[in-house]
């Protein structure tokens, strides 16, 4: 709580105003002038009766304020704002009797605006204090004094904080002198010398600066805002806060309110469509974290997602949180923001935090929800009749084996018609005098749309704050530990895929309740069987503690001691029964587009059983001094650190087993498996060999910031980066970065204009580095198992080099260039933010191939290449509608990206022309690439036979490189350049609106312009297999003697630009029941409402993360649709 | 106190913190130098590698390399199948290669991997082995030898290669003409040479001792003059002597008739007298990373037919009870068939004319019989693309067909196009008729022993001491000094007494030697090379027509020329 008056002058010249800067204006810094003790008594009155109601009133109050009266009596019009805004006044009824009658006609007005309307002709004036606005009375003008030379005087007074301790150390300082004062441990200081006209600058680390003019005040009393409790401000960096007005880098907040709503436990849905420039994409799996990826892949080694920072916990794991535990996430998106996490940043970084408690602030809530999903879309393939049908008019049969007469739709008998969600959040927060904590505690659980799957998770969190020696030294605890219990279908890709080709003519079970098979067609299994005859579960702990030490030492230095560790630990168990491993034996896996390719599967006989457990350790040590001092006009916050990290990956085992002598213990009993007693298969397994690795990341940064009358902005960051991942040539590299910003809205010329209230340019450039996307060891050369080889009588195993040293390997270099516009615009109604940039990656890290002459495995990781982004981001926030019970505030999102491969060329080993991408390995067709890699093209690139339409006797025909139409085309000769998966328009369209108690959010996203290779259509586009396994229902009237129906070419290539009605919320807010009770607001909610699109698969929403991205294959997996009920309670 | 902590303990605390900048991390958890090898049996084991890379494609690719290039083996397309445009064995067997096709690929890339392979284990080798342990020489030369072969192997198929010979050294180096490459060799054999292990048996079986050196010197030494334009003939017999003389002239020796062909069966080992350096295959063996690694012979030189008789793949009945093989359905055992897509020619075929010869049962041809005697029934279609013949229109061409398998030497493209012979892609047609074209060799016998897999036991001789045998005698009659009484006719007779019944020669020629050697050493991956030697790889054979002699060597192929800049094409390709 603070309290403040309002001064006008700050209006003017205005700041931001986005909706909650605009609120939180209200409350920006000034301060009473009173000289009397008795109005100083009050003020402490009003403090401390704010402080009681303050919870009362804390709601979802406008603060604009409609009014129509005429003649009346000022305790009425009170009566008509308070209901309007749940500001409460305080006044003595005495004072009343002065009062004039109001006559005030406004409307949708900024209640500052109103209440300097209504107290213009009193003899009273008043003072905002957080939601209480108290009534006193004017104080008479100001002596006409000489404007020449007015005498000095001193000044004195007390500096609290929000709660009303007194504040010790704050400095105190004319705005351009040298010199200062400090506050007591009482709070109070004495300043002499001071002239009327001079501006006084009360900074505090960890607190809001204020500025204040003097204007001949003996005595300035003022209250210091904490940075924290003032997120929509302030903007977490690394290493620090800064004010978003004073910002000249590109980083995006989003509040909590404005994160996706929905059974949602990956971090990546919840900002999917929120901030411009980040395109995530979530595949209809729940279980798949969604791809993340920002201002466009920066690298084709394995791009990969933005580098979290929890709470200042660097690259901490992003699932441990619980949506309802996020208090903001920041994205940092240009280098001058990111650069001071060096070699870890290229692909942009995310910091979150959670929420913490408040002095003297308690409070608990609940929020709790219901979903149920179901599915809203799958693969449309042809039921019983429509199959049977088609073989009939093409002259076919099933096969006896397969035809018993059923129509069965496999899909759905692997489905559940319908899979609950449920989420229970309990958190409470509060403080003392000293210390402030929080806690909540999170429990999920969530089924999978596929039976036999879910996921329960509990996470428990704990912070802390405590003060110490006189409050100077403050230590923070956080622990989280986030635990969950996941039952996943082993080789879900082979029963995705068999449900959607097993021939609808066969039934589940045989008719003695044996499930039916019919394993004479090759790599054809009954799904159910596969999925009731396996299990897989995962249980993972992941831990976060962090102990933070901040020690406030004189000359506006601050002392930061970070320590965390995380520990993620899974335990995996697999188990195929008897049944399983003698049906399934040598099938092929179907795993998920990417770079591993089908394998063959072998179980032992008897059941097979896999487990493993693993642990991931990792230990930081950040310390750093931060030093924050104005000098007048001038301000200066420096950061100087030091970073230690040690992270251990996959320290465990595996083990795989088989021969079990009964299925019912699964994989809990190994003791009990017999693997020597197999003729054929004589060994068990541990898996694969340099899982273990240990990453050691050290080092030195260095930040300056300087302000000069908030006008002039620049920014300067220097980190030192070590890393045991790369060569021993190359463990150090240096990240620098610079922006600069100009808030031309400062500038005088701007007072004369009224449609800026804020304008602010902004320019940076700085280099970031990748270190991610390849092994620990990868520079250094040590043996492993080379196969096996004949010595004396046995094989026995041969070791030697695995892997090439490259003592030059280095991190990969993005250098971004960002010129930005924040600007808020007709008194704040809209407001937005502009971004170009320019995004350059060089020593792109990739596994170059080599003459294996050179190096055996024909590959060495080394740097080489580079990719080119281009893009530019708007973002526009408007409020339309602004009544009494009425309100309508849009957020539009844009953002488009030119991606470009600019080469990858290695100087050292070779030149490679291109890289082909994407095989989805396809009967007839493995080997054949539907994307390639070459300099000149983006990533996602389609390259493809062109399709030529039939030829006369039906045949499918491609159009040859000659331009002639053929049906046997000849891969890579005829193939075309054919358009590329990246969009050229993402969009987010946020809706809030609000009526008397309720609210209503909906919330749109999409993309534009991006194309999708639709190899699943392709797959399933079989006419001449129909009658062994099903086709699509849109292959009805292809030709059976059509050979090349299927071949992959541009006839199979779509436009993926869709439109999804991704949330709508509808909510209502009970009034207040209960003095305790704070708030109750329920609310329903529907995810996936609908989606526009001409795109033939199962959704478009096909990830765009990775190498190859754009390609749908393997995309079974229903799509689904939420509707879910939801409650929220404070007390 | 409020002194001590702000002016004393903060900074140390930074200091301290400050002062840590080592960043390296220890690995703790692979073979790092640190830690491998460090005694006697880890640096035999750290000599393993080269073993199992040089296994890994010497039975296939290598082989089609070799084989399907001369005149002992074909393998066409039948109805589509087999017919590889990648691979191109169309390519292989007209001489029409370039420097895309596949196999010319793999075989450079593999024994390119080979001899990196060996070179790191020698970089390895070199620094972690104390010079103070004994069998270091030993260790290192056992390498450099197998380093060497690889070597020759690459240079017998390219022609001009280039050299490298330092793990580490990435600069591009040039291919140099054969003759630097031959004499590269054979300096870095001879400075092997004295440390080399002159033990065979179990202990050196599948390693390089010092014969399999001499082998190599000698192999070089006959084609010198081909390979160099210098003649080498008493160099040659000078090395075949030095095995033929080894362990006093006991540690190698001819295989009697009765045991030539078991040479070759899948429980072949070390115990064969007559391997000098063999390739030992196992079905359970692990794999070298990235290369194939196993033998499959009989995959590709059984007929589709006969899978059940051998035992192919663990082939058995099962449930099926027709004892007649039913030939769209392989007896209910369609993942076991064989391909059985690759045979001789009946030219090469015609080489095996004395019926007395132990050597001729390497081949099927003509009608098949079961074990037990009885004829080998095959039931099929009368006509019909995949009937028994194609060309049959008549009614009942859909009616069932039972026929008694014979296999024809002759592989030709039948005229009549309902056939669906197709020269434009190698393809003699998908009927039976075209199936069980070309005489089978099934030298290296089906394996019997594998239930599981087409994976085979048979291990594959590179040097043999009967090819020493012959090499001496062919570089005799080619103007070299006989030694230890031996003449070129006494060396071929010491051999044929072993391998037929027939009455020994009376006179000697090299046309009488170079069929020798073709009845000798078929499948074994020297026929080409002989061919060369003798003058007659230019010769039309099959449906190959092509004589331009540049064809000697392979193109240096494409992946290789964008992998190093420096490299240069041979002579002829572009």
């Amino acid at each position: 709580m603070q309290s403040h008056r309002h001064v006008k002058a700050r209006l003017s010249t205005g700041l931001l105003q986005t909706k909650t800067i605009a609120a939180a204006r209200t409350r920006t810094a000034s301060m009473s002038c009173s000289r009397s003790k008795i109005f100083l008594a009050m003020r402490m009155t009003a403090i401390l009766l704010t402080a009681a109601c303050l919870q009362l009133s804390a709601g979802t109050y406008s603060q604009k304020v409609s009014l129509s009266v005429k003649s009346q009596s000022l305790e009425t019009v009170f009566r008509h704002i308070k209901s309007q805004t749940g500001y409460l006044f305080w006044y003595k009824l005495d004072m009343l009797k002065i009062a004039n009658k109001v006559t005030i006609n406004v409307v949708d007005q900024d209640l500052p605006k109103v209440l300097d309307e209504i107290f213009r002709d009193q003899p009273l004036t008043y003072e905002t204090v957080d939601k209480t606005i108290v009534v006193k009375l004017k104080e008479p003008p100001a002596p006409n004094l000489d404007p020449g030379s007015p005498p000095p005087v001193t000044v004195s007074g007390k500096i609290t904080d929000e709660k009303g301790n007194p504040l010790l150390g704050v400095s105190i300082q004319v705005r351009g002198a040298k010199g200062g004062v400090q506050t007591n441990a009482e709070g109070f200081f004495t300043l002499s010398g001071v002239r009327e006209d001079a501006v006084l600058e009360f900074s505090y680390v960890g607190y809001e600066t204020q500025h204040l003019p003097v204007r001949g005040n003996t005595t300035i009393n003022i209250v210091l805002k904490a940075l924290s409790q003032n997120l929509g401000d302030m903007v977490v960096v690394g290493y620090g806060r800064a004010s978003r007005k004073n910002l000249s880098s590109a980083i995006n907040t989003v509040k909590p309110e404005d994160l996706n709503r929905g059974a949602i436990t990956d971090v990546g849905q919840l900002l999917q469509g929120k901030v411009p420039g980040l395109n995530i994409s979530a595949s209809g799996d729940p279980n798949k974290p969604a791809a993340v990826v920002l201002r466009g892949a920066s690298t084709i080694n394995s791009p990969g997602g933005p580098f979290y920072v929890i709470d200042g916990v660097p690259g901490a794991d992003i699932s441990t949180i619980a949506p309802d535990d996020i208090a903001s996430i920041d994205v940092l998106k240009d280098a001058a923001a990111t650069a001071i996490y060096g070699n870890r940043a290229a692909n942009g970084v995310i910091m979150v935090t959670t929420k913490r408690g408040r002095k003297g602030q308690t409070l608990v809530s609940y929020n709790g929800y219901v979903g149920d999903e179901r599915v809203s879309s799958s693969v449309k393939v042809m039921d019983a009749p429509q199959l049977r049908a088609f073989l009939t008019k093409n002259s076919q049969n099933f096969s006896a084996a397969s035809d018993k007469g059923a129509n069965t739709d496999w899909q759905k008998q692997i489905e559940r018609s319908s899979a609950i969600s449920t989420n229970h959040n309990l958190s409470f927060s509060g403080g003392g005098e000293h210390s402030t904590y929080s806690a909540s505690i999170n429990y999920a659980k969530k089924q999978g749309i596929i039976d036999n799957s879910d996921l329960t998770r509990v996470i428990g969190r704990l912070s802390i704050d405590q003060y110490a020696l006189n409050d100077k030294v403050k230590f923070s605890l956080n622990v989280i530990n986030s635990n969950s219990n996941a039952n996943d279908i082993p080789y879900l890709g082979v029963i995705l895929l068999e449900a959607a080709k097993y021939l609808p003519v066969s039934p589940v079970k045989n008719a003695d309740g044996t499930y039916y098979e019919n394993l004479t067609t090759p790599n054809y299994y009954n799904p159910v069987a596969m999925l009731n005859n396996s299990q897989m579960n995962n249980k993972y702990n992941n831990l976060l503690g962090s102990f933070n030490t901040q020690v406030r030492l004189p000359f506006g230095l601050t002392y930061d001691l970070n320590l965390s560790y995380q520990n993620y630990s899974t335990l995996h168990g697999e188990y195929y029964d008897a049944y399983y491993t003698s049906k399934y034996n040598n099938m092929y896996n179907n795993p998920d587009p990417g770079p591993t390719g089908h394998g063959l599967q072998t179980f032992g006989p008897n059941g097979q059983a896999v487990r493993s457990s693993y642990q991931n350790r990792a230990k930081v040590l950040e310390t750093f001094f931060t030093w924050d001092r104005h000098f007048g006009d001038h301000s200066i916050n420096a950061v100087l650190g030091y970073s230690w990290q040690d992270n251990i990956n996959n320290d465990g085992f595996q083990l795989t087993s088989f021969n079990f002598p009964v299925d019912n213990l699964a994989y809990n009993n190994f003791a009990l498996s017999a693997p020597y007693a197999s003729a054929t298969y004589p060994h068990v397994s541990f898996g694969p060999d340099g899982l273990y690795q240990e990453t050691k990341l050290i080092s030195d940064f260095f930040r300056l910031n300087y302000n000069y009358k908030d006008k002039y902005l620049l920014q300067g960051s220097l980190r030192r980066d070590g890393s045991s991942v790369f060569g021993a040539n190359h463990y150090w590299g240096y990240f620098p970065s610079a922006s600069a910003a100009w808030r031309i809205s400062q500038e005088k010329f701007m007072n004369a204009q009224h449609i800026f209230t804020d304008l602010k340019l902004r320019g940076s450039y700085g280099v970031v580095g990748n270190s991610f996307g390849f092994n620990a060891y990868t520079a250094q050369v040590f043996s492993g198992s080379l196969g096996t080889y004949y010595y004396n009588g046995n094989q026995v195993s041969a070791y030697g080099p695995t892997q090439a040293a490259n003592p030059n390997l280095k991190w990969e270099q993005t250098a971004t260039a960002d010129i930005g516009l924040d600007f808020a615009i007709l008194n704040g109604k809209i407001t937005g933010a502009f971004d170009v940039y320019n995004k350059k990656t060089t020593g792109m890290i990739f596994p170059y191939k080599v003459d294996p002459i050179l190096v055996p495995s024909g590959t060495i990781i080394a740097n080489g290449g580079g990719v080119s982004n281009k893009g530019i981001e708007l973002s526009l926030t408007a409020t339309p509608i602004r009544k009494v019970d009425f309100s309508w505030t849009t957020t539009l999102n844009l953002a488009h990206n030119t991606n470009k491969i600019t080469s990858l060329n290695n100087p050292l080993f070779s030149s490679v022309d291109s890289i082909p991408e994407a095989d989805p390995e396809a009967a007839g067709q493995s080997g054949t690439f539907l994307q390639v890699l070459k300099a000149g093209k983006p990533l996602g690139q389609f390259f493809t036979l062109q399709y030529g339409g039939k030829n006369s006797s039906g045949v499918t025909q491609f159009i040859d490189h000659t331009g002639k139409p053929t049906t046997t085309p000849v891969a890579g000769t005829d193939y075309v350049y054919a358009g590329n998966a990246q969009p050229s328009l993402q969009f987010g369209w946020n809706n809030s609106l609000r009526y008397h108690r309720f609210d209503l959010n909906v919330f749109v996203r999409g993309l534009l312009g991006n194309k999708i290779f639709n190899a699943t259509r392709a797959d399933l586009f079989r006419p001449s297999t129909a009658s062994t396994t099903n086709i699509l229902v849109d292959a009805g009237n292809e030709s059976i003697a059509d050979a090349n129906v299927y071949r992959y070419s541009t006839r199979f290539i779509e436009s993926g630009s869709y439109l999804r009605l991704d949330n709508a919320t509808l909510g209502y807010n009970f009034k207040s029941i209960d003095p305790y009770v704070k708030s109750i607001r329920i609310y329903a909610s529907v995810n996936n409402a609908f989606v526009i699109t001409g795109y033939k698969g199962i959704d478009p929403e096909i990830n765009q993360g990775g190498v190859a991205p754009g390609v749908d294959y393997n995309n079974f997996y229903p799509k689904t649709r939420t509707i879910l009920l939801g409650l929220s309670v404070s007390f | 106190m409020k002194t001590l902590f702000h002016y004393i303990i903060c900074p140390a605390l930074i200091l301290t913190a400050l002062s840590c900048h080592k960043v390296a991390v220890q690995i703790t958890t692979e073979l790092t130098p640190n830690v491998f090898p460090q005694n006697t049996a880890q640096f035999i084991q750290a000599t393993g590698p080269v073993y199992a890379a040089l296994r890994g494609n010497f039975a296939l690719d290598y082989w089609f390399i070799q084989s399907l290039s001369s005149d002992e083996a074909i393998l066409p397309a039948r109805g589509g199948n087999w017919y590889d445009p990648g691979n191109g064995y169309n390519q292989i067997h007209l001489h029409t290669w370039t420097k895309d096709n596949g196999w010319t690929n793999s075989v450079w890339a593999s024994l390119s991997r080979v001899i990196g392979t060996a070179n790191q284990s020698l970089s390895i080798l070199a620094t972690t082995i104390p010079d103070s342990v004994a069998t270091k020489k030993a260790n290192l030369a056992e390498i450099t030898v197998t380093r060497d072969l690889a070597y020759y192997m690459l240079m017998d198929v390219y022609g001009n290669i280039p050299i490298d010979t330092t793990f580490g050294d990435y600069t591009p180096h040039a291919n140099l003409p054969r003759a630097q490459v031959f004499s590269f060799i054979e300096n870095d054999v001879k400075k092997a040479l004295p440390y080399l292990s002159t033990s065979a048996g179990t202990l050196y079986y599948g390693r390089s001792n010092k014969y399999t050196a001499y082998a190599l010197l000698a192999k070089m030494y006959l084609n010198a003059e081909y390979y160099t334009g210098t003649a080498r003939y008493d160099d040659c017999v000078a090395a075949c002597d030095s095995i033929i003389n080894a362990g006093g002239g006991s540690l190698y020796a001819l295989e009697p008739k009765s045991t030539y062909l078991q040479m070759f069966y899948p429980t072949n080992g070390p115990a064969m007298k007559e391997f000098i350096f063999a390739i030992p295959y196992d079905p359970t063996a692990t794999l070298y990373p990235g290369t194939n690694g196993f033998m499959y012979r009989a995959r590709y030189d059984l007929n589709r037919n006969l899978g059940m008789k051998y035992r192919y793949s663990g082939s058995t009945p099962g449930t099926n009870v027709d004892p007649i093989v039913n030939q769209t359905t392989g007896g209910g055992l369609v993942n076991s068939q064989p391909s059985g897509p690759e045979s001789t020619l009946a030219s090469f075929f015609g080489y095996f004319n004395d019926p007395n010869d132990v050597r001729n049962g390497q081949w099927l041809s003509g009608l098949q019989y079961n074990a037990d005697g009885t004829p080998l029934m095959v039931k099929t279609t009368k006509g019909g693309s995949q009937g028994y013949d194609a060309t049959y229109t008549g009614a009942d061409a859909g009616s069932t067909y039972i026929y008694q398998l014979n296999i024809t030497p002759d592989v030709y493209y039948r005229t009549d196009p309902k056939s669906g012979a197709n020269p434009a892609i190698f393809d003699l047609g998908n009927d039976e008729i075209s199936w069980n074209m070309g005489v089978r060799n099934i030298k290296f016998y089906p394996d019997y022993t594998n239930a599981s897999n087409r994976n085979q036991n048979n291990d594959v001789p590179v040097f043999r001491y009967s090819d020493i045998l012959l090499m001496k005698a062919e570089g005799i009659l080619r103007g070299a000094t006989p030694t230890g009484g031996a003449t070129a006719l006494s060396l071929v007779n010491q051999l044929r007494a072993q391998r037929t019944t027939s009455a020994a020669w009376t006179n000697i020629t090299l046309d009488s030697v170079y069929n020798e050697r073709c009845r000798e050493l078929t499948w074994e991956t020297w026929h080409r090379n002989d061919m060369i030697r003798f003058g007659k790889y230019e010769g039309a054979w099959g449906f190959k027509t092509d004589a331009d002699p540049n064809h000697r060597i392979f193109p240096i192929p494409s992946s290789a020329l964008g992998l190093n800049p420096a490299l240069k094409q041979n002579p002829g390709y572009n």
